[in-house]
């Protein structure tokens, strides 16, 4: 059986067909080739899959594709260049020195924009409660700390909430 | 020694930001999971049922249907059965012997991983199950029994003066054991790869791997093809910390095996649960020492057994020993040093490569013995290591001179004076009763060495080669040709830095492309800490000879024969003052001449002396310090405990980057607090427990201290630009750091990492501090 669904992924009305309890992660993978949403652990702990359904981060390796709303908004890594915010975020990113091997980063970066979308806050500690669900085993996550304060503070005015 | 001025450099020393950091933030950079191959299938691997046991016989379950799938067992291997590395003992698909719980029995592939999954479950094995030997704890009991009860491995001994007659000398004599668990690298990318077997009979392996170059050859035997038939190519490299050094040969073995049997691409990425079950993890050790002091503080003699379970086949257990026995009596003044290095089969998977590689475990050990001597000597652990710190000109346990370069004592110093060491010291709670909260301060200081270890760098000879080439906008562009690859730490980014800085040029007109053993010469593996170093400064030299090239080129061309410098982007003519953009004199070279390859191999420099047989000499040409001092709170209601500051300084030589150079201090660190405090693998039915990200826990981002990190810079000057390497250090020293600043709270000290409330709880009972 397969099901019908409207999306709008990162601000495009795409239609799929696919099975109910088909992975959401593998329907942007393989379905959909957004290849930037990765696959840590398949199991709910790394967050590198992470992607922002109707304002709500969510894993996308812990959810079937029937789960995901007819008509609701999704956003992915490649979204977010198609953002104010997600372009601040990005050169944030790069200017800190926030990436290594980036392999978390996809998740990662969704994270902090979903975050600051909903509270440009600097404050380290509410920055690292929300990402504590985001493991990077490379940076030790100080910079990344680092470049969301930054983001934060040239937060664009029309982004915010 | 004088600390060089960074003057010199232009583009050396810029904290740029990552060439690939666009790439990585915005999805696009392409891991092996990600590129699409067409008409590809999918591998999965029959693995054994038993941890040891002989195989009597594997067969097909004929209800299952077999006809979209291949398999491949022992009989189809082209060439011989075997795992080229160390000791060559280890099959790549077992036939008779099973010496670890999973070793793979048989490989299949299907055009779905779900078939493949499912076909790889329909085997019938029949085995003969033998007694299996699993733990460090049962390898450490067998060994103080009787060593020739054991698979020994590899072993090496150091010997320097007298250790055994000066031990009867000392004051006092400390004996103590140490051990140390398993650590998953837990790179986030999990394993994968893909071969693709082409039309000419080339097997194109396509992945994510450290070490290309480590593949080709090792695969040319068992696949029985000549080397210029393997092409491998690295993918972008989700992070790796050693556990993509040796591993990626057997997954490529796995999939160019099935590729040759189908003929088709083959793809194997390994989930999460396969990838911790199924490959290496750092070495469990045990380390037993008996060193003597004087009262008033001085080494009189180290005697050490440093002991590392390597799991089922030698492959690199040898040389993660030998960088153990380095460090494990490194750093201070000591005539008289007896070592012995072994390592012994257990049946696990083979343990291996893991950032620092065999010196973590040492310098746990040995660093937490030097606060033990200490307090027997009635002396504070700063000044103990202050009295007995190698400077510049001292020796080291193999008899190396400390020529220059040696950022001891200064980092000791520093550290110490940074975090006020000495007054909080004497604040410390030492098991105070009566407190809710004990606190403490503890210290580590360290020497590790850059690049390979003994021999390693002569017999290496690194190659590498740049490239002027012609972009697809019709630019010229300099392109770094090594086999040293990206994998997080910034190898794609300080190359063309140096390469750059040598040619008198900015990093816009030098680019990495992902290394392809096509078209890069051999440049040694991407391990040891020795890129920034070793392959570094061959770049640097190469970039120097491409220079004087080009200068000449243009002097003849275009200026009259007068004497040309390029520098800044201009090639600038001595007498009357001509210029011409880097660019325009690179394209009349090229529209000349054509492509320009460069190549450069590294040089020791003469003086570097190594003995293998008998390890003595120079057992690495320059050494990384390190010193760190961790703070910790404990609630001695709970026995909980955290790391509440991190206060270090590194001497990493010449700084090529220090956002990079940072980034590897702050992840290293907090890797390293994963190792001492909260990474656990225990192994219950012959299998490691916390087999999922959910039960091996590795630090998160509310899980770090505040950290207060810093460099200070004595370049390595013998090869320019002199860094000596940053990947590992930052791995060495927290858990003992840690485990000082423990009893510094407590009174107690732990011996066995990883540190955890119940082993504190443990210990405080026996010692009868816990009164509640
Ligand atoms: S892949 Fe979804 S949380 Fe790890
Ligand atoms: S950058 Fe490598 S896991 Fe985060």
């Amino acid at each position: 059986m397969k099901i019908k669904r409207t999306w709008i992924i990162n601000g495009e009305k795409l239609e799929a067909e696919v099975p109910p309890m088909r992975r959401f992660l593998d329907v942007l993978r393989e379905d959909l080739q957004l290849k930037g949403t990765k696959e840590g652990c398949g199991e709910g702990e790394c967050g590198a899959c992470t992607v922002i359904v109707n304002g709500e981060t969510v894993l996308s390796c812990l959810l079937a594709a029937g789960q995901v709303p007819d008509g609701a908004t999704v956003t992915t890594v490649e979204g977010l260049e198609k953002t104010l915010g997600g372009k601040v975020l990005q050169a944030a990113y790069i200017e800190k020195g926030a990436a290594q091997c980036g392999f978390c980063i996809p998740g990662m970066i969704v994270s902090s924009y979903a975050l600051l979308s909903r509270n440009p806050t600097t404050d380290a500690a509410q920055i690292r409660e929300a990402h504590a669900g985001n493991i990077c085993r490379c940076t030790g996550y100080d910079k990344i700390v680092e470049a969301i304060q930054s983001a934060a503070e040239q937060w664009p005015v029309e982004a915010k909430g | 020694m004088t600390v060089q001025e960074r003057g010199a450099y232009r583009v050396i020393g810029q904290g740029i930001p990552r060439l690939d950091a666009a790439d990585k933030v915005s999805g696009k950079a392409e891991y092996a999971d990600d590129f699409h191959v067409p008409d590809t299938w999918y591998g999965a691997v029959v693995r054994a049922p038993v941890a040891c046991g002989k195989l009597k016989s594997l067969s097909r379950d004929p209800a299952f249907d077999w006809s979209q799938v291949a398999v491949v067992t022992p009989e189809d291997i082209p060439g011989n059965n075997i795992v080229d590395m160390m000791g060559r003992d280890m099959p790549f698909i077992a036939h008779d012997e099973i010496q670890y719980l999973g070793e793979p029995l048989a490989l299949v592939a299907a055009p779905s991983l779900h078939v493949a999954k499912q076909a790889a479950a329909h085997f019938k094995v029949d085995v003969e199950e033998r007694p299996a030997l699993l733990t460090l704890q049962e390898m450490v009991a067998v060994y103080k029994e009787d060593p020739a009860k054991l698979h020994k491995l590899s072993g090496q001994t150091i010997r320097k003066g007298d250790a055994a007659s000066a031990l009867k000398d000392a004051d006092i004599v400390l004996e103590r054991e140490y051990t140390a668990g398993h650590q998953e690298q837990l790179y986030i990318e999990p394993q994968g790869m893909v071969a693709i077997p082409e039309r000419d009979g080339t097997m194109f392996i396509h992945g994510s791997m450290q070490c290309p170059y480590y593949i080709n050859p090792e695969l040319c035997e068992t696949l029985d093809i000549p080397p210029e038939k393997l092409r491998v190519k690295q993918s972008a490299v989700g992070g790796a910390f050693g556990g993509k050094e040796e591993f990626p040969t057997l997954i490529a073995g796995y999939c160019a095996l099935l590729a040759l049997k189908t003929k088709r691409p083959i793809k194997m990425i390994y989930d999460r649960n396969q990838d911790i079950l199924y490959s290496t993890k750092r070495h469990p050790s045990w380390s037993h020492y008996r060193v003597g002091v004087m009262k008033d503080g001085t080494i009189r003699a180290i005697e050490c057994d440093f002991v590392l379970d390597g799991g089922a086949y030698t492959t690199l257990s040898p040389v993660v020993m030998y960088r153990g026995i380095l460090h494990a009596a490194m750093g201070y003044r000591c005539e008289n040093v007896s070592i012995d290095g072994h390592v012994y089969r257990t049946n696990t998977f083979p343990n291996g490569a893991f950032r620092g590689f065999g010196a973590p475990q040492a310098l746990w050990a040995w660093e937490s013995l030097i606060d033990e001597l200490a307090a027997a000597c009635g002396m504070t652990p700063d000044a103990f290591r202050l009295k007995n710190c190698l400077h510049e000109g001292d020796v080291t346990p193999t008899g190396g001179l400390l020529r220059d370069s040696v950022g001891s004592p200064e980092v000791l110093e520093k550290t110490l004076e940074r975090c006020q060491f000495a007054e909080k010291w004497q604040q410390c709670s030492r098991g105070k009763s009566g407190e809710r909260l004990w606190y403490g301060i503890g210290l580590s200081f360290f020497a590790h060495g850059s690049g390979f270890t003994g021999d390693g760098e002569a017999r290496m000879k690194s190659k590498v080669a740049l490239d002027l080439e012609t972009r697809a906008d019709g630019t010229p562009i300099v392109n770094v040709r090594v086999s040293s690859t990206e994998m997080g730490q910034g190898t794609g980014t300080i190359l063309p830095q140096v390469a750059a800085d040598a040619l008198g040029i900015d990093v816009t007109h030098v680019d990495y492309p992902m290394p392809d053993t096509f078209k890069v010469p051999d440049s040694g593996p991407t391990v040891a800490s020795r890129t920034a170093m070793v392959v570094g400064s061959t770049i640097y030299s190469a970039g120097q000879k491409m220079k004087a090239d080009l200068e000449s080129f243009v002097s003849e061309t275009l200026f009259d024969g007068q004497p040309t410098e390029l520098v800044e982007n201009q090639f600038r003519a001595e007498y009357d003052n001509r210029s011409i953009p880097f660019v325009e004199g690179a394209a009349a070279y090229l529209a000349s001449h054509g492509p320009f390859r460069v190549y450069d191999q590294f040089k020791l420099p003469d003086y570097v002396k190594w003995d293998q047989e008998n390890f003595v000499g120079d057992a690495y040409p320059a050494y990384a310090w390190g010193c760190n001092v961790a703070e910790v709170e404990v609630d001695t209601l709970t026995c909980e405990f955290r790391v509440t500051k991190v206060t270090a300084f590194f001497d990493i030589g010449r700084i090529l980057n220090p956002v990079l150079a940072m980034g590897q201090v702050q992840g290293g660190l907090i890797q390293a607090l994963g190792y001492a405090m909260m990474e656990k693998l225990a192994i219950k039915a012959g299998k490691y427990d916390a087999d999922r990200m959910q039960t091996y826990v590795i630090p998160t981002s509310v899980d770090g201290p505040e950290m207060d990190l810093h460099f200070v810079e004595y370049p390595w000057d013998h090869c320019q630009p002199g860094a000596k390497g940053v990947g590992e250090a930052p791995m060495d020293g927290l858990a003992p750091a840690i485990a000082n600043a423990l009893e510094a709270a407590s009174g107690v000290r732990l011996r066995d990492l990883p540190l955890t409330p119940e082993r504190l709880f443990e210990e405080l009972s026996r010692s009868q501090r816990l009164t509640a």
